[in-house]
């Protein structure tokens, strides 16, 4: 099964500490999900896994491989969606393959696929500025699930959206993760949705970054076995948890 | 400069209902009694009958004044028998044939150049400094130059207005390479994207509204240079004409010529700016 090793990784900004020996570690069927305060370094050590920051020390590796520059093993989607303006949804989502020298129709109908597993299997013509935040989002998850990478490196992608989109895209998320088979390592704000999401919720700690807590909730197990996220979120249990990761998060922190 | 941009937005524009243009953002013209467009209009109309009437009055003699009418006839005249040897489109299409080879090899050279100064510190550092020494200087002080190097032939004038060229595309791309967003960047790499193709796929597309924008001061920049690179032994090219009228007092080409020249640099702007629409329509909605 594939395997993302971070390593007791460090990170300096200019010299100044950023993160201090953290280790994370992603299998293959795993959904991590670091959350922490601003300035706990999450967005620079999915930029190491990503291959976009190189640590000062600490080993990142990809299936026992040392990670030194992106790939598209490792296709991250960004907080802003990033996708090319002067390209159509369809011809966004078919730049890996495109790179790769894959045949008009033939990427036209990969990208298709993937359109309608992100539910927008009518948009495929449509210009990106004619799209909402939300299918801006999809379509930048299709595009990475195009390079068929075996880890997704999510850096806040449901950060710019409102909270009802927010809502719906956490089981899109999910529903991809299921279809994709890919591993995922994501960073985000939300409280509620690391426990949705996540098998794994990493804690870090500002100044400098590092990991004080892990947890391992079972929540996102549960929808794929076919429970409704509703009733997930009415859970007792599911509240419960929600009070332990608040406090995780924010222990230590002058009140 | 700017009453044309303006007119030139608010019209078209709102008429094809693009889809971001909402009521309340919309200059509506026919609220107001007065817009831009009709002031500016009036002006023209203002200075034309100043103009015939100092004529008429003969406030200044014919032969340094020729009155709109006479300018008139004469640019019917020069478009039926020409002059200097050649007809008012054959003056024409010779200072275009030189504008746009200038162009071509403008963007030849310019466009790869400012892609290395954008996209790299060994092309920055041997660019920048030619460039800054090459932009400021007048095409008129290099031309003498140019004629001892290469002589009085067709490639000099083509070179001379190149020159001219050359710093505003150069620049341009560079600054437009410099603004590609880092994370379409890193979003092309994640995907797979090597070097080249992050320039080929991602740089070159993201510049490619700025390198337009280049390309539309350019041609701006290359048409002043014309009548400067046509006083060199040309027999053909409306600075060339407008030199010989000179030269013989004939006021009314001179006129003529300039109204002319004036008339094609107004087209050229339009109709970039219709190509950058077209080829950027993404432009300002992102």
């Amino acid at each position: 099964m594939p395997h993302l090793v971070l390593d007791r990784i460090s990170i300096h900004y200019d010299g100044h500490p950023a993160v201090e020996r953290a280790s994370i570690d992603v299998a293959g069927d795993d959904f991590v999900v670091l959350v922490g305060r601003s300035g706990c370094g999450k967005t620079s050590l999915l930029n190491v896994a990503a291959g976009l920051v190189t640590p000062v020390r600490g080993t990142a590796t990809i299936n026992g491989r040392p990670i030194s520059a992106p790939g598209s093993d490792r296709a991250v989607v960004f907080q802003n969606d990033a996708l090319f303006p002067w390209l159509t949804a369809r011809e966004n989502v078919a730049f890996a393959l495109r790179l790769r020298g894959i045949r008009p129709a033939e990427r036209a109908r990969r990208a298709d696929e993937l359109l309608a597993l992100v539910k927008l299997a009518d948009a495929g013509d449509k210009h990106i500025w004619e799209l909402s935040g939300g299918m801006r989002q999809r379509v930048g998850l299709a595009r990475a699930l195009a390079a068929e990478p075996q880890f997704l490196l999510l850096d806040e992608p449901l950060g710019a959206l409102d909270a009802l989109t927010r809502e719906r895209m956490q089981t899109t998320l999910l529903d991809l993760w299921t279809a994709s088979h890919a591993g995922v390592l994501m960073v985000t704000h939300g409280i509620e949705e690391a426990l949705v999401l996540a098998t794994r919720i990493v804690v870090l700690a500002p100044g400098p970054g590092r990991v004080v807590r892990t947890f391992e909730p079972d929540f996102s197990r549960r929808y794929a076995a076919g429970e409704a996220i509703r009733a997930i979120k009415a859970d007792p249990a599911f509240a419960t948890a929600r009070g332990e990761l608040t406090d995780a998060i924010f222990e230590g922190e002058a009140a | 400069m700017t009453i044309f941009s303006y007119t030139e937005r608010a019209g078209p524009r709102t008429e094809e209902g693009d889809g971001l243009s909402v009521p309340w953002s919309r200059p509506s013209p026919k609220r107001k009694g007065v817009s831009a467009r009709m002031i500016s209009a009036v002006t023209i109309l203002v200075v034309l009958a100043a103009w015939a009437l100092s004529a008429r009055l003969q406030l200044v003699s014919p032969v340094f004044l020729p009155s709109p009418v006479a300018v008139w006839n004469k640019f019917i005249v020069v478009i039926g028998d020409g002059f200097v040897d050649a007809t008012l489109l054959q003056h024409t299409v010779a200072s275009l044939g030189r504008v746009f080879a200038a162009l071509v090899a403008a963007i030849l050279v310019g466009v790869p150049v400012g892609l290395a100064i954008g996209t790299s510190t060994v092309g920055r550092g041997i660019f920048d400094p030619l460039l800054e020494f090459l932009r400021p200087i007048p095409p008129l002080a290099y031309l003498p130059l140019v004629i001892i190097w290469f002589g009085i032939g067709e490639p000099s004038k083509i070179l001379v207005i190149a020159i001219a060229m050359l710093a505003p595309v150069a620049l341009s791309t560079a600054s437009g390479v410099r603004s590609v967003s880092q994370e379409r960047i890193n979003a092309a790499r994640s995907l797979g994207a090597t070097r080249a193709q992050v320039v080929r796929h991602v740089i070159l597309p993201s510049a490619l509204p700025s390198i337009l924008t280049g390309l539309r001061i350019a041609l701006g920049a290359g048409w002043s240079t014309l009548v400067a690179a046509e006083l060199v032994a040309a027999t053909r090219g409306l600075g060339f004409m407008i030199q010989s009228a000179a030269q013989f007092l004939v006021t009314d080409v001179v006129i003529m010529g300039i109204l002319v020249i004036a008339a094609i640099a107004f087209v050229l702007e339009f109709t970039i700016r219709r190509i950058e629409r077209a080829l950027v329509p993404w432009a300002g909605r992102e």
